[in-house]
């Protein structure tokens, strides 16, 4: 039983945890180029020096001390977002979407008092949320008020777009439907859903739901195959020039679609997980070992490999 | 790459197995040194009457040979002195020295393994003359009695003439001149002096043999018999009821080759007793002592040699790298979650203070409550390092508390909760908030469960003795340890956990 669904998963192309670290992580993603991702900060300057559109940074929060301007700063703005610089798995970001004197209100509805506020912005700082408990930065960004194609299966706050690259090309990508049940994030393991993109064209295919299959969202009622992710494209060309952006031959890059500003990098993960595969029912190992397989010319600029990708993936040899 | 490290892993295999092969081969070590085995303890305890005049006694002694191992010797010698020798095949423990008005008790003890399935590559022993006391009258009645019989292979040949002993001598009978003379031979030289003539005039090597029977005893006779060698091994024979004893004979030499086993040489031996126990000891207790002595390069540098507090600490320190390959196992292969990667390791040495069921419950009754309290200070808004401070404190206060409720029970369980790591504790209340409070109060008692498991499986591996004697006699084990975690750390395949996780797209396929 266990021998059969090993070989199983292995004819399928599933990629396991362990595969991913030693044959992918440890062998295409230096060490040196970790902390450019780790460090949410950092990506954002570096996609900026790149020309790769981020959402817009009101304010860096480094010291205690720095708390003080903050409220400056908030008084000029509505809608907000507070996350750690080097935070993983979405862990400490605060969404607000409105706020009033000293009351911060959450996408669910709930308030924050200015002391939970800033309660919280300690946290990040003393580095509860950072990957190896280092003293972190705490960062103020715009709220995204995402593109409405996804209106109908978002319950609140934010989808995002997440596409694994391998040597630049892109592999795989999902769409992560905020749900009720994941406080407006889109982390899968908190309960969001994960909806497989296809390369080729940019629509949805399958969806899952903690590991679960479904074709609705549980909260909108909604059907969620068949939607066409605008801005597929030039989604593809951000994802791949993240790599030459970082040199990280295995990345996450996840992305949203901001409503006037169109699809903006949001961060890149060294690490990608490997629900990816679950949402799109499809093995990466596959793919990935479809790419080693490709002529070396397709590798040398972002344009060559999203062409070689689209075509590739539009007619699957494998 | 994989080559390279299948090729480190081969080599450390290889250092490990040519080390211990090593220490089996040429040191001699066991190569199971858990194994039970049944050994004899012997001691022989001896009454010396006091006086002004010099005593002199002489024992004979086992020792080590093929077939026989003998170890923790003891000596007990009073105000005596003590000389082992060696005479001929024997080893003679000799006292001597003046005694006052007091009696003296002198004591030989020693643990006795015996191999019997060791077959004897001993080179066939020449035929020695007839005793001196012989004279060639009686050489010749002897040869008469046996001729009939010189055809016979060694084995038969000293199987017609054993019964001799008891008058049974086949057809067709000897002369009865012959045997009337027989007779008044036995009577004058006794039966065993006897029996060896025969075996003499037969051309068989044969000598006596004095010791004791293995058995659960205590005597104060020691026994007589004649070992015969019959072309391949010897063979023990019982002169007196003319019995052969089946092999392999339940016998301990004490001396060969005639010589009695006691010999007082001066002074008055009032009593001498013999105590034979049957005894179930580790292997490694027999090649103890000779490693002790040893001035091998690597019975020199025997973790053995550490004093004895510090041997008690090495012996769990080196199965620390087991409890290592465990997670390793049960994190990549199987998938277990735990908190922090060797904090199972470090509780799972902490149980052996506390007991495994204490252990797991302070564990969880430490968890849970610091859980709540961590909930509560949630409110307080504390920054991370005071209120992991304040944590530990809490922590520190709980053993506190434990500690004293174990004193008033009386349960040293309890009081040894001192031993838990406090700061891995500390740790674990802290990931388990933020894993309760971020992904769910499953997926942290999920975690809990799962550090547990893993704390259990390593803390029952450091436990078990066999192991622990084996890495601590072996210590280069721990390089097939390493080969073995360098080759999980090259492990790619799925682990147990994705198998069902990804179990359910099969269906879509």
């Amino acid at each position: 039983m266990i021998l059969k669904t090993n070989s199983w998963l292995r004819q399928f192309g599933i990629l396991g945890m362990n595969r991913r670290n030693a044959e992918y992580i440890m062998r295409f993603n230096p060490r040196s180029s970790f902390p450019l991702v780790d460090d949410k900060l950092m990506t954002k300057r570096l996609a900026e020096a790149h020309q790769i559109p981020t959402p817009p940074l009101y304010h860096v929060i480094d010291y205690h001390g720095d708390i003080a301007g903050l409220e400056k700063v908030l008084s000029e703005i509505k809608d907000f977002v507070v996350k750690p610089a080097r935070g993983a798995g979405g862990s400490g970001i605060v969404l607000i979407t409105d706020h009033q004197a000293s009351s911060f209100l959450k996408p669910s509805g709930e308030a924050l008092s200015w002391t939970d506020l800033t309660y919280h912005i300690f946290d990040i700082l003393s580095g509860i949320y950072s990957l190896e408990g280092l003293e972190d930065r705490a960062l103020i960004e715009a709220f995204i008020h995402p593109d409405p194609i996804f209106a109908a299966v978002t319950y609140y706050g934010v989808p995002d777009i997440r596409i694994v690259v391998y040597r630049g090309v892109p592999v795989m990508g999902m769409v992560r439907l905020p749900t009720q049940e994941s406080d407006g994030k889109a982390n899968l393991h908190r309960g969001a859903i994960g909806v497989g993109v296809k390369i080729k064209d940019g629509t949805t295919s399958t969806a899952v739901h903690h590991s679960m299959v479904i074709t609705h969202h549980p909260d909108t009622g909604h059907p969620l195959s068949d939607i066409q992710v605008p801005y597929w494209k030039e989604m593809l060309h951000i994802a791949a020039r993240t790599f030459d952006m970082t040199g990280l031959g295995y990345l996450g890059v996840d992305m949203v679609i901001d409503r006037e500003r169109g699809p903006l990098l949001l961060e890149l993960n060294a690490r990608p997980g490997l629900q990816i595969q679950v949402a799109n029912q499809k093995g990466l190992l596959r793919h990935l070992e479809f790419i080693d397989k490709a002529p070396s010319n397709i590798f040398t600029t972002p344009e060559t490999r999203v062409a070689w990708a689209l075509d590739a993936f539009t007619n699957p040899k494998s | 790459m994989k080559r390279p490290a299948v090729l480190l892993a081969v080599a450390l295999l290889f250092i490990s197995f040519a080390l211990i092969c090593y220490r089996i081969i040429w040191l001699k070590y066991p190569i199971f040194p858990a194994a039970p085995q049944k050994v004899w303890q012997l001691s022989m305890d001896a009454h010396i009457k006091g006086g002004e005049k010099e005593i002199k006694v002489m024992i004979g002694v086992p020792y080590t040979y093929k077939g026989q191992r003998v170890a923790e010797e003891r000596i007990r010698s009073g105000t005596l002195n003590f000389n082992l020798l060696r005479e001929g095949l024997n080893q003679i423990g000799v006292w001597e020295g003046t005694l006052g008005l007091e009696d003296e008790t002198i004591g030989y003890s020693a643990t006795i393994q015996i191999q019997p399935q060791r077959t004897l590559k001993t080179k066939p022993p020449t035929l020695e003359p007839y005793p001196p006391n012989i004279g060639k009258e009686e050489q010749a009645l002897g040869k008469r009695l046996v001729a009939k019989w010189d055809l016979l292979p060694p084995k038969d040949r000293l199987r017609r003439i054993a019964p001799a002993a008891r008058g049974i001598w086949g057809t067709p009978p000897p002369d009865a001149q012959d045997l009337q003379a027989w007779s008044s031979f036995q009577e004058k030289h006794g039966q065993p002096e006897a029996s060896l003539v025969l075996l003499r005039a037969a051309d068989l090597p044969a000598r006596v043999v004095q010791g004791l029977e293995l058995a659960e005893s205590i005597t104060n006779s020691t026994l007589i018999w004649i070992d015969v060698w019959t072309g391949q091994e010897w063979e023990s024979l019982q002169p007196e009821k003319g019995e052969i004893y089946q092999k392999p004979a339940p016998l301990l030499p004490l001396t060969t080759g005639g010589s009695p086993v006691v010999r007082t040489l001066q002074g008055e031996l009032s009593e001498i007793r013999w105590t034979l126990k049957r005894e179930i000891i580790n292997q490694w207790r027999m090649s103890f002592e000779h490693i002790m002595h040893s001035n091998r390069l690597l019975d020199r540098w025997s973790l053995f040699r550490l004093p004895e507090e510090f041997q008690r600490t090495f012996r769990i320190l080196i199965l620390v790298p087991i409890g290592a390959l465990m997670i390793c196992v049960l994190r990549n292969m199987v998938g277990f979650p735990t908190f922090g990667i060797f904090m199972p390791v470090l509780m799972a040495l902490a149980f052996r203070n506390t007991g495994l069921l204490y252990g797991l419950g302070i564990f969880a009754g430490v968890v849970l409550i610091g859980y709540v309290v961590r909930r509560w200070i949630n409110r307080l808004r504390l920054l991370l390092v005071p209120r992991l401070s304040v944590i530990l404190t809490l922590v520190i206060i709980f053993f506190t508390v434990f500690a004293l409720i174990g004193n008033k029970v009386g349960l040293r369980e309890l009081m040894a909760v001192g031993l838990l790591p406090f700061v891995i504790l500390t740790m674990t209340i802290e990931r388990f908030f933020v894993i309760t409070e971020e992904a769910g109060a499953r997926e942290g008692i999920w975690t809990a469960a799962g550090s547990a498991a893993v704390a259990t499986i390593t803390y029952e591996i450091i436990q078990f003795e066999p192991f622990q004697l084996t890495f601590f006699v072996y210590p280069e084990l721990l390089f097939a340890v390493a080969a073995v975690q360098v080759l999980l750390g090259r492990y790619t395949g799925y682990r147990l956990s994705e198998l069902i996780r990804f179990r359910k797209l099969k269906g879509t396929s």
